[in-house]
């Protein structure tokens, strides 16, 4: 496995080291190293089924809602140990937000969508709220176009617009991480070219990690990107290496479409 | 197997030059004889005759509903305006509605104590069953490991089934002695807490078995998105889960109530059929009324049915009255059954 050895100023916000995951016996992900930096996005891509999506969920630990899982190694956040640091899981869900591959909106008004995470968290004064979900919506570039209904309920939008009221409603806690599952997958065109430019500007203040089985929304919106097969990493560079200079032959037959 | 094939390939052509199936309408007339023919027009035959007896089977559930909706109504509204041939005396619509006096031996038909057993209990009994219910639904859908999930689900089905009459006996011969000479109830004790008690027991399975199917039917990623923003799991089911399911949840409530109102055998066993339980509450100079009157022996409109109308004569005003109040079961029935529709179409919207 091969990790960039190009100078970086941004500091190391994740770090995963030696990690390998199980659901019951079965073993998903296998002997993963990767150092994930602030401010960066991150791309994670491959063929369906190679784990990249497991990978993901690992970070936030939102995989052991559904299913007894096992994670073994380490993978650290600001050099604490997600798994074993003592971390409180509703802690690091609030520092590491997520939206998924599907926009998954609450059956709520658009206010009380953006409004729920801070709610969780004893905000519930009226004009913080208000301020809150104003900010949370702007930084999505939602604000303008649902400024004037944020009563009507969120399951009327568009699809684009519920997946940026994902977006905004996962910045609304104010995280430091944001993972992003194929949040593209189920959107048309300018809806996608929507989201690619926020990722862009989210980063400015967040690092980003997204999943996506579109590698030239890896090759837009990334700064690294990572290549995972078979629940194993293949390789991880700078974004504009992975797609000119490949050191390993299997990740170029990948993105020249030879396989997957 | 390749030999299979083969003979099977020759076998079409061989077919086909006896000409049956591939032959368009200008087949010679040979082809009429042939099976396949036969039995296309043996199939048509079958098919216009399955139709007309599918057909009369329906307009048969039809008419014998809408018949005894006529029924009900001919008998119940001559109450008020007696046909030909009725013997029974016409009453006015406050005398019966808004009276609290039911003595048709004194020509009273005041059946304002029936329609308040009737809600009574089963609103007293929807109180204990939909919430018990709901977080029943949750712990099954939500929390309950497979195993437990399977075998909950399976026991709140086999309860569905259970006959009224034997909750009846559970809570004649369980829980009334239980009741009984405490400070609840000095006498034999009786009426709506037990009574309500019952039709809960009762109705909790149809409440719990609807609403776990309300909380499986929501996406999985309503649950994992509430989570990934922090919230526990208990935040996660009560803020997100439980909306976004109330609608289906509602439905299932509503028919519970459904089921409770229409019941009778179980409840004419436990509330003591008493008809003056409004006047007896009214005499009572009972310090803790409240408590006392939910062991009131009374009645309600289902069980007042069952007890008297074996013993009026067809035709009587007191005989109409009955009916008018089987009518009214039917209608408040049908009210709910409306509802649930109307519930259930605003989940979709």
């Amino acid at each position: 496995m091969l990790i960039p050895t190009v100078p970086e100023t941004k500091p190391i916000k994740l770090s995963v080291r030696n990690m390998a995951f199980s659901y019951g016996q079965k073993k998903v992900l296998d002997g993963l190293s990767m150092d994930i930096h602030a401010e960066r996005v991150t791309a994670i891509i491959g063929p369906s089924g190679c784990g990249k999506s497991t990978f993901l969920k690992c970070f936030n630990r939102i995989h052991e809602v559904s299913s007894a899982v096992n994670v073994s190694g380490d993978m650290k956040i600001d050099g604490v140990d997600i798994y074993r640091g003592g971390i409180d899981e509703v802690d690091l869900r609030r520092r590491v937000g997520m939206v998924f591959q599907k926009p998954n909106p609450f059956p709520k008004s658009i206010y009380e969508n953006v409004a729920f995470g801070p709610r969780l968290f004893g905000v519930s004064d009226r004009t913080t709220l208000d301020g809150l979900v104003e900010d949370a919506l702007r930084k999505a570039a939602l604000w303008d176009e649902v400024k004037d209904r944020l009563k009507e309920s969120a399951t009327g939008m568009s699809g684009g617009q519920q997946q940026r009221l994902c977006i905004a409603r996962a910045l609304a806690v104010n995280p430091e991480v944001l993972l992003m599952d194929e949040p593209c997958s189920a959107l048309d065109p300018i809806a996608t070219a929507k989201i690619e430019d926020l990722i862009t500007e989210l980063k400015e203040s967040l690092t980003i990690v997204i999943v996506t089985h579109n590698m030239q929304q890896a090759a837009r919106v990334s700064d690294y990107t990572a290549f995972f097969w078979l629940g194993k990493l293949v390789e991880m560079d700078l974004t504009e290496r992975i797609f000119t200079t490949p050191r390993v032959q299997m990740t170029e037959d990948y993105i020249t479409g030879r396989f997957g | 197997m390749p030999d299979v094939l083969e003979t099977s390939l020759t076998a079409v052509p061989a077919n086909g030059v006896g000409g049956s199936l591939a032959d368009g309408p200008s087949a010679p007339p040979a082809a009429a004889e042939s099976p396949a023919f036969r039995h296309s027009r043996l199939r048509r035959l079958t098919d216009r005759w399955a139709h007309l007896a599918f057909l009369t089977c329906s307009l048969l559930v039809v008419g014998l509903i809408g018949g005894i909706l006529f029924f009900l109504a001919s008998r119940g509204l001559a109450a008020f305006w007696p046909a030909a041939g009725n013997t029974g005396r016409a009453l006015s619509l406050s005398e019966v509605f808004l009276s609290a006096d039911w003595s048709p031996s004194s020509d009273r038909f005041g059946i304002l104590p029936f329609i308040a057993g009737s809600l009574g209990v089963t609103g007293l009994a929807l109180l204990i069953a939909a919430p018990t219910g709901t977080l029943t639904a949750v712990f099954i859908a939500k929390m309950a490991p497979p195993w437990m999930r399977n075998l909950m689900r399976q026991v709140m089905d086999l309860l569905v089934g259970i006959p009224s009459v034997v909750y009846g006996i559970f809570g004649l011969t369980v829980v009334l002695p239980l009741v009984s000479h405490t400070w609840l109830a000095d006498a034999p004790a009786s009426g709506f807490a037990v009574s309500a008690v019952i039709l809960a027991v009762m109705i909790v399975p149809t409440i719990v078995s609807l609403s776990t199917d309300a909380f499986e039917s929501l996406p999985s990623s309503l649950d994992e998105g509430a989570q990934a923003l922090g919230s526990s799991r208990w935040q996660a089911i009560w803020h997100v889960l439980i909306p976004a399911a109330r609608p289906r949840l509602l439905t299932a409530a509503v028919l519970g109530l459904g089921r409770a109102i229409g019941e009778a055998m179980a409840v004419q066993m436990v509330i003591g059929n008493n008809p003056q339980w409004i006047a007896l509450m009214r005499e009572s100079t009972d310090r803790a009324p409240f408590l006392r009157a939910l062991f009131t022996p009374a009645a309600t409109l289902t069980t007042e049915l069952v007890q008297e109308l074996p013993n009026t004569a067809a035709g009587s005003t007191w005989n109409n009255v009955l009916f008018a109040m089987g009518l009214l079961l039917y209608l408040l029935t049908m009210v709910l059954i409306l509802a649930t529709r109307r519930l259930g179409r605003g989940k979709e919207a």
